[in-house]
């Protein structure tokens, strides 16, 4: 008989090896070119489920949740060629990279989530601009030229495998953040405020404080992903990390897996990240983003809360 | 325990409340009736924090609440309820409830334990077999036991209840009345409501307070009340006063 116990413990199981799997993935002379995908993949799933403890639990749509990624990728980029960083201290440099963007969320929410809805999507877009007009236009920052970052002194396919793990690790911590905020009071309050911010606030809620705690959260594993980003690519641009496709791409891909639980973002990453890599090499780019709109447009109208929710009823499973 | 003195609210050129002076004392179910436009949600609204009012004070226990934030005032002990009843539409009848006992005065900061209260809760206001539907399955009367629920999983002291009774039919008012003195005799809260149904009024307030545009015109016994010239004026026109 297969308990519910037994059941979970398999679960946990599998995920072990799925993740052991990926680990020894980019030691395994795999071409590089699956490496980087899985890279890549990796990114979105970060951004797509951090951006969901803010536009999935509490229903405000940031638009301009690339800044905060760009924010890391500048961020970390300074700390190399300010302190002359290894790659080998990746991880401890990203995390300055996360703290930046999370305090600007702050700074940015304070005002910014006073808005609701539509003005809270628009605003947060002009953030983005805003953000990316700004960096352009310092010369500290490298201004319109971009950034280089310091040459690394050890193997290609090392370093490589280094930025790989620790993405993976971020990205493991991300899908955390959203596991434990899909089942916390903190997850519960941000439903709440999601379905009536003034009937949340007569039972309690402190709604302005909470909406910040949740849009510093959402800031701040994307700027760590940033800052891996950034060593990666070892030269920026604010064209590639201020880049607003990567904004709608993230809200689409949430949307899409089903914004307001943890499995959804990242199902939607995985997915849309696969479909777009796999269309844009193997046909063309064009055709990539042409099949993307109308995958869009059909989520919208077939399953406007998302795949997960989609199946689940089809299986005849009770939403929630 | 609730106290407001001199209470304005304007909204631009119209004076929704004027000069209004209430006190609502432990233990009492204290009536507000008046006709629409007269003022009573704004009332309500003004105490919960919802909306600021120009002047004039409100004290709760002794503590001044006047311009403090709405979360504030909930968690020191002033719950309520919408008019239009205001469930959350996507989470289930529990999850509505479970979230308030989180955020409430009861220190339960555990998802599960908090959902075993709920529990209790909504077996309380005689929802417990429809604790895994979605509000959008109730009929009104259960979509205002679920906001009564819903307040009191806060574990309020006073409870600001409005117009929990209108739509009702005449048994669904019964059940309504029992559960309002079980409020208040069960949960020990207090209970200050908005209602336009006379018979929920005669059969529960021990005191009733009248407002017409914006002023408070009568306060005292419900019978007096119900019978005060001003009162029958403001519903029903000078002519009927008069007789």
């Amino acid at each position: 008989m297969v308990t519910p116990d037994s059941k979970s413990r398999r679960l946990v199981f599998w995920v072990l090896v799925l993740f052991i799997a990926l680990a020894v993935f980019p030691w395994l002379g795999i071409p590089v070119y699956f490496v980087s995908l899985l890279f890549t993949v990796f990114l979105y799933v970060i951004l797509a489920t951090s951006w969901n403890i803010i536009g999935g639990f509490a229903g405000y749509l940031s638009f301009g949740h690339v800044a905060f990624f760009g924010i890391g990728a500048y961020t970390t980029a300074m700390m190399i060629n300010g302190f002359d960083l290894s790659p080998l201290l990746t991880i401890v440099s990203s995390i300055p990279a996360g703290v930046v963007s999370a305090l600007i969320a702050v700074i940015v929410g304070y005002p910014c989530l006073k808005l609701r809805g539509p003005y809270f999507a628009v605003i947060t877009l002009c953030f983005a601009f805003v953000v990316d007009l700004g960096v352009k236009n310092l010369d500290i920052l490298g201004g319109p030229e971009g950034l280089w970052l310091k040459s690394m002194d050890l193997p290609i396919d090392i370093i490589r495998a280094i930025f790989f793990e620790v993405m993976m690790l971020i990205m493991i911590f991300s899908i955390a953040l959203g596991i434990w905020t899909s089942n916390s009071k903190f997850g519960a309050g941000l439903r709440a405020i999601k379905e009536d911010e003034e009937v949340a606030q007569t039972i309690a809620i402190n709604a302005p404080k909470l909406k910040i705690e949740a849009f510093a959260l959402s800031a701040f594993f994307p700027g760590m992903a940033g800052g891996v980003y950034a060593y990666y690519l070892t030269y920026i641009h604010t064209d590639i990390v201020f880049d607003m496709m990567i904004s709608i791409l993230i809200v689409l891909m949430a949307l899409f897996g089903g914004g307001g639980t943890w499995l959804g973002p990242v199902i939607g990453a995985v997915v849309l990240t696969l479909i777009n890599e796999g269309l844009s090499t193997f046909v063309r780019a064009e055709f990539a983003r042409i099949v993307y709109g109308c995958l869009f447009i059909g989520v919208i109208i077939f399953m406007p809360n998302g795949i997960i929710e989609f199946f689940k009823r089809a299986k005849g499973v009770p939403p929630g | 325990m609730l106290k407001g003195t001199n209470i304005t609210k304007c909204f631009g050129g119209l004076t929704a409340l004027s000069e209004v002076n209430f006190e609502v004392s432990q233990g009492e179910i204290v009536g507000l009736i008046g006709p629409n436009g007269s003022g009573k949600t704004t009332l309500f609204n003004v105490i919960s924090g919802l909306h600021k009012n120009d002047s004039g004070e409100i004290t709760f226990e002794g503590q001044r609440i006047t311009g403090l934030p709405p979360h504030k005032i909930a968690r020191l002990g002033i719950g309520r309820t919408f008019q239009i009843v205001r469930p959350l539409m996507d989470l289930d009848l529990i999850q509505n409830v479970a979230i308030a006992v989180l955020y409430g005065r009861e220190e339960i900061n555990t998802p599960r334990l908090a959902r075993d209260r709920a529990e209790e809760i909504l077996n309380f206001t005689g929802l417990a077999s429809k604790a895994d539907h979605l509000p959008g399955e109730l009929a009104l009367e259960d979509r205002k036991r679920l906001e009564v629920a819903r307040a009191l999983a806060c574990r309020p002291e006073i409870i600001l209840l409005d117009e929990v009774f209108s739509g009702l039919n005449r048994k669904e008012i019964e059940g309504a009345i029992h559960l309002t003195f079980r409020i208040r005799d069960e949960y020990g809260v207090t209970v200050f409501m908005i209602e336009h149904v006379m018979k929920a009024i005669m059969g529960t307030c021990s005191r009733v307070m009248a407002l017409h545009n914006g002023v408070k015109i009568a306060d005292g016994d419900p019978e007096d009340v119900a019978n005060n010239p001003e009162v029958i004026k403001a519903y029903l026109g000078a002519a009927y006063a008069e007789r």
